[in-house]
């Protein structure tokens, strides 16, 4: 019997599943089994084309699940927007975890109905970096990859010749590679928002690299944990006092580098400049929308308040489509770096989000996507 | 043409039972106030979104007021608390933005309060006199 608030270690039955997953396979076979036994209708998980690129597809195809084993630390995608109007089981970084839950506030997604397997997160990296930094760091043509994994601290890539290269996450970041800047001062490593939270911290000992560790957050993640043992899909077994200290240790020690990165990443601007600063960081926007597009918590759709008031012969000294958006995200924004990424004009707009969000949801004691909780005003109500 | 001097354009967001009133009562007492306010009219306060207040900043204004009913007058119930909550969140947006606090403000003023009406307005042209024109205003806007 899986029970809320269970601490596991786990693995596929199926060793051909366990080789191939990132650390055991525990995923894998849960998302399949949830899909077998009709828990769900549908799937989300990774196709993938290359190390670098991945498109998520939602299938009912039990052997496109099983064949999605792996972390794709170069496709920083969300994909809260993939499980939207559909009963599915997904895999969920902390920050989809969150946009999941921010959708299902907002009637978009059916929480009820969806199973959330989240992954902890160390940080995700742009392809287009991780390309560039193969080529600067190490020395290697991307084509020539065939594995990544990260270890001890250090980035390692795989080629095709069977060479293996590591290099220290903070000489790559110094050098002005490595993790997307949103998941240097992201401090949400364990998904403890999502139904199930799995991750490689915490295996220790013969299990090391062949197991997942998992914690039970809820009854649909019991569910979807025992839906997979009784399925003969997992095996597991209670993670030890250490095994559950060592995790915990982990993410302490990864909360406290993203709080001091933070405070690197945001230096104080003073009040006179600070205009100034915004106008000169969105001066090169082309005003293309993609921003408004991917963010996975915004649940406007096309007639949205911010770009239907917005029109460039304006002309005016700062874009409006922005202005509306800065107020709009400070009690949502996730800072999940999805509005940087795809931003043609390289404008950092992420980290002018969070500029706006980080202060307004610390003074509220509020943060987005942990738990139903609506935001602290939501208690003005018609009396 | 002279170089006149410069005053400070104000719009002043009035809902239509109270602080309209209010503006209206100043203008009849004929207390002192400067001439280039320019109140706009809404059903309750309630309705002025913070994108009316861009709006009136990123076309030309040095300074914005949001008015209405006080707390337990309004009209529509309380759609003035709920313009509390949204003004609490624009005040934080634009002063991170780097506006001056001086140049946005909110008030409760009832119909009667004709001289409260008139010294707020005075009080804020005071003040924004001496930021001068509002950074947000467009190039060849007074
Ligand atoms: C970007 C990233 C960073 C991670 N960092 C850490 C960490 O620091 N510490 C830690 O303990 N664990 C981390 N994990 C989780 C860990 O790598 C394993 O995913 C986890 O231990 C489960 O292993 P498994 O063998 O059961 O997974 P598998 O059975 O291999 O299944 C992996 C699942 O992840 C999905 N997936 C792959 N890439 C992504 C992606 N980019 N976004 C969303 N879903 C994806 C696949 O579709 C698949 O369903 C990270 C995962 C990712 C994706
Ligand atoms: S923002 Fe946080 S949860 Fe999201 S990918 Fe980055 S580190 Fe992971
Ligand atoms: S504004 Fe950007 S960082 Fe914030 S939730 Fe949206 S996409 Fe993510
Ligand atoms: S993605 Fe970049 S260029 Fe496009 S609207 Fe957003 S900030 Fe502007
Ligand atoms: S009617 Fe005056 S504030 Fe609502």
């Amino acid at each position: 019997m899986v029970e809320v608030g269970d601490m596991l270690v786990g693995y596929a039955t199926d060793e051909n599943i366990r080789s191939r997953g990132a650390s055991g396979g525990l995923v894998t076979a849960v998302l399949a089994a949830a899909l077998e036994k009709g828990l769900v209708e549908n799937v989300v998980v990774m196709k993938h084309i290359n190390e670098f690129e991945a498109v998520p597809i939602i299938t009912d195809d039990v052997e496109e699940v099983l064949a999605s084993t792996g972390s794709l630390h170069s496709v920083p995608v969300n994909l809260a927007k993939y499980a939207m109007g559909r009963k599915v089981a997904m895999p969920a970084k902390p920050c989809d975890a969150q946009a999941v839950i921010e959708q299902g506030k907002r009637g978009m997604i059916d929480l009820d109905n969806t199973y959330v397997v989240g992954l902890n997160c160390g940080g995700s990296m742009h392809p287009v970096t991780t390309k560039k930094m193969l080529i600067e760091m190490y020395d290697i043509d991307p084509e020539d990859v065939v594995g990544e994994d990260i270890e001890k601290g250090k980035l390692i890539f795989k080629t095709k010749n069977g060479e293996e290269k590591a290099i220290a996450i903070d000489e790559l970041e110094e050098a002005g590679f490595g993790r997307r800047e949103s998941c240097r001062f992201c401090t949400l490593k364990i998904p403890v928002n999502a139904d199930l939270a799995c991750g490689n911290w915490g295996v220790i000992g013969d299990l090391a690299g062949s197991a997942t560790f998992c914690q039970v957050m809820n009854e649909k993640g019991a569910k979807l944990l025992g839906n997979a043992i009784d399925a003969g899909r997992i095996e597991v077994q209670p993670a030890s006092d250490k095994a559950i200290a060592i995790r915990a240790k982990v993410n302490s020690v990864m909360e406290d580098l993203g709080n001091t990165l933070e405070k690197e990443i945001f230096p104080d601007i003073p009040d006179e400049e600070r205009m100034q600063y915004y106008m000169e960081q969105m001066e090169d926007c082309i005003d293309c929308g993609a921003c408004k597009e991917v963010c996975p918590v915004c649940a406007c759709g096309d007639d949205a308040k911010c770009t239907m008031f917005h029109s460039l012969v304006d002309n005016y000294k700062m874009s409006m489509y922005h202005m509306v958006r800065l107020l709009h995200l400070s009690d949502s924004c996730i800072g999940c770096g999805q509005c940087s990424d795809v931003c043609p004009s390289d404008i950092p707009i992420t980290l002018l989000q969070s500029r706006f969000a980080i202060p307004s949801q610390r003074r509220r004691d509020y943060k987005p996507g942990m738990n139903l909780d609506t935001p602290p005003f939501f208690e003005v109500m018609l009396k | 043409m002279t170089e006149e001097e410069w005053t400070p354009k104000i719009v002043a967001f009035c809902c239509n039972w109270c602080s309209y009133g209010g503006a209206d009562t100043a203008g009849m007492g004929r207390f002192q106030q400067p001439a280039s306010t320019r109140v706009i009219r809404v059903m309750c306060s309630g309705r002025i979104d913070p994108l009316h207040v861009f709006n009136a900043f990123l076309e030309g204004a040095d300074a914005v007021l949001v008015t209405g009913c006080h707390i337990g007058d309004c009209h529509y119930v309380n759609g003035n608390e709920k313009t509390q909550v949204k003004y609490e969140f624009l005040e934080e947006m634009l002063l991170q933005l780097g506006l001056e606090p001086d140049r946005l403000h909110l008030n409760w003023i009832s119909a009667s309060e004709g001289e409260r009406f008139a010294n707020f307005i005075n009080d804020v042209t005071a003040k924004v006199k001496e930021l001068g024109p509002s950074p947000l205003k467009p190039a060849g806007v007074r």
